[in-house]
């Protein structure tokens, strides 16, 4: 498979696809990264466009203001996302449940109105383009979109290696054991407010990566764009859809839902009715949540599980002990 | 070692003034009515409340300041009164994530994490979900990843609780055994066949207030200790 993914450009040259897939391995990168906070820890972040936007503001103002290559300037914006992820950390995590997640809403949305006021330093509500030079490279500026596709293929791999890193270290369990009950992880040793403020700043860096690459990709930098409530909640949706907690997961999910919304835009978006395919989205995920909390990857398990592994007795014996009455109560 | 513990909730004076000193290698139990302060002290000790006024000191060091996980870093483990396994990891990766704490490698935590898992008796269920074992079996295990983080004083908050007469049986017998390896063991419990059968010490709460202290027989045939909690019954049993 890996190899297939590699040789597809060369194959494909339609540009549109090409396009999606650029966007589907972004988005799922994103969702890779927030999954290891969201996912593992299930600190339910909607914040996670203001690494997004650092990263993307970072590298674009080195670019414009000094000539910094986005090479460098992709490191340079996960550094900002991560110094400023400890702040913002230390002030959500004192927050548990939907308060944290209100909070980090709060961080997006005040790093937004921020960059708006910024005029003369940030451009302020108006953007900027970034300068097109045509085919250079050393300024991750490509006139081939297959560039694009393995940069972002690149991200992908690294959030995924981080993940499987992580998932198969002492974090691992560290992480799952904090998402399942904070107090009792306390009292086996597990310092929550580190392994949480390690993991945020782990994920914050890899979405700075993302917002970089993805201004390089459009050639454009507001601060709507760059710290959209959409990523965030995209990031979200992603991993919920696909998988929460799992390696896999977030691609998963945005393959499932990134050429789905593009396709759904296309029908209704822009139409009579503005607004129809964030209401069908948010019909998907409520659907999700309902009859597959496991997500997608879940669902899939459950059914190789059934058909693979029927041998009498084993899911039966542990369906009946999940069923059973606590006899001893 | 605790001195002057107190501890208010509002208006409600929760733990007053207890102080209480465990020697090593003892069991103590702390009993008394609901509401008498049992939990609260225990929260108190492990670093769950910051009391008002008053000093923790174990093995040489002030706990009072610290964060659970720093205590549980010095040596004293706890369960809760309602088991808090971690339901959707197995049994082995609940023991290991405490088993965690003393070596971040996963291959000597999986085996220290055996160990304790054998030593409960929940090895037939080593790669069962947390979630789907009997109320039993999560008393076990919460007890096996207590005892993971290889502590030296293990807090036991109503670890009977929910249990039949057979299972208590077992408790006392692993409490037994648990002593009998040297480690300190501090029970908050109700069954009082229980508390006689393991404790060499018993010291009694009401209303966050310590009224008595002694062995078990000077407890049973304590007539403040029989008002407050035990009931007129007891003395004649």
């Amino acid at each position: 498979m890996a190899l297939g993914l590699l040789a597809l450009p060369q194959v494909v040259s339609n540009s549109f696809a090409i396009d999606i897939l650029v966007r589907v391995f972004l988005f799922a990168f994103i969702g890779v990264a927030w999954n290891l906070l969201g996912g593992y820890a299930k600190q339910l972040s909607l914040g996670h466009a203001a690494y997004f936007g650092l990263g993307a503001y970072t590298s674009t103002l080195l670019l414009i203001r000094l000539g910094v290559s986005p090479w460098i300037g992709i490191v340079a914006g996960g550094v900002v996302a991560m110094v400023a992820s400890l702040p913002i950390g230390a002030l959500c995590f004192r927050l548990r449940g939907p308060y944290f997640a209100i909070a980090t809403i709060g961080t997006a949305q005040t790093l937004m109105l921020l960059f708006l006021k910024f005029r003369d330093f940030a451009w302020g509500a108006v953007g900027t383009t970034i300068p097109n030079l045509g085919n250079s490279p050393l300024m991750m500026q490509f006139t081939a979109k297959a560039a694009y596709y393995y940069i972002a293929l690149l991200l992908l791999a690294i959030g995924l290696a981080v993940t499987y890193w992580v998932e198969r270290s002492w974090m691992g369990y560290y992480l799952v054991a904090v998402g399942e009950d904070q107090d009792a992880a306390e009292a086996v040793g597990v310092n929550v407010p580190r392994i949480k403020r390690d993991i945020y700043v782990i994920s914050a860096f890899l979405t700075g990566l993302a917002g970089t690459f993805y201004v390089q990709y459009i050639y454009f930098i507001d601060p709507n764009t760059a710290f959209s409530f959409n990523v965030s909640v995209n990031a979200a949706l992603v991993s919920i859809v696909g998988g929460i907690g799992t390696v896999w997961g977030p691609v998963v999910g945005t393959i499932a839902l990134e050429p789905t919304s593009a396709l759904v835009q296309s029908w209704l978006g822009g139409g009579r009715h503005p607004g129809v395919q964030l209401t069908l989205y948010a019909v998907i995920l409520i659907a999700v949540i309902l009859w597959q909390p496991t997500g997608l990857l879940g669902a899939l398990a459950g059914a190789y599980k059934r058909l693979v592994r029927d041998a009498p007795g084993i899911p039966g014996a542990a369906a009946a002990a999940r069923h059973a009455p606590p006899a001893d109560e | 070692m605790v001195r002057g513990l107190s501890k208010r909730f509002g208006g409600l004076r929760a733990v007053q003034e207890f102080s209480v000193s465990v020697e090593e290698g003892q069991t103590v139990a702390l009993i008394g009515p609901n509401g008498a302060g049992k939990t609260t002290c225990f929260n108190l000790i492990t670093g769950y409340y910051r009391p008002d006024a008053g000093s923790v000191v174990a093995f040489g060091h002030e706990l009072v300041g610290l964060h659970p996980y720093h205590v549980c870093a010095r040596g004293l483990a706890r369960t809760f009164q309602v088991a808090r396994p971690f339901g959707k990891m197995t049994v082995l990766a609940n023991v290991m994530t405490g088993a965690l704490l003393r070596d971040k490698k996963l291959p000597i935590a999986r085996e220290r994490a055996r160990g304790a898992i054998e030593f409960v008796g929940l090895s037939a269920r080593e790669h069962s979900l947390a979630s789907e074992l009997t109320t039993m079996d999560q008393r076990r295990l919460e007890m096996a990843r207590a005892l993971a983080t290889a502590p030296r004083l293990l807090l036991l908050d109503e670890a009977m609780a929910g249990l039949n007469p057979a299972e208590i049986d077992q408790a006392v017998a692993l409490i037994r055994h648990l002593s009998r390896r040297g480690l300190t063991i501090v029970i908050v419990e109700h069954v009082m066949r229980a508390i006689m059968a393991v404790a060499q010490r018993i010291v009694v709460l009401d209303h966050g207030q310590k009224i008595a202290e002694g062995g078990p027989a000077e407890i049973a045939s304590n007539p403040e200790v029989i008002r407050a909690y035990l009931g007129s019954g007891y003395a004649h049993a």
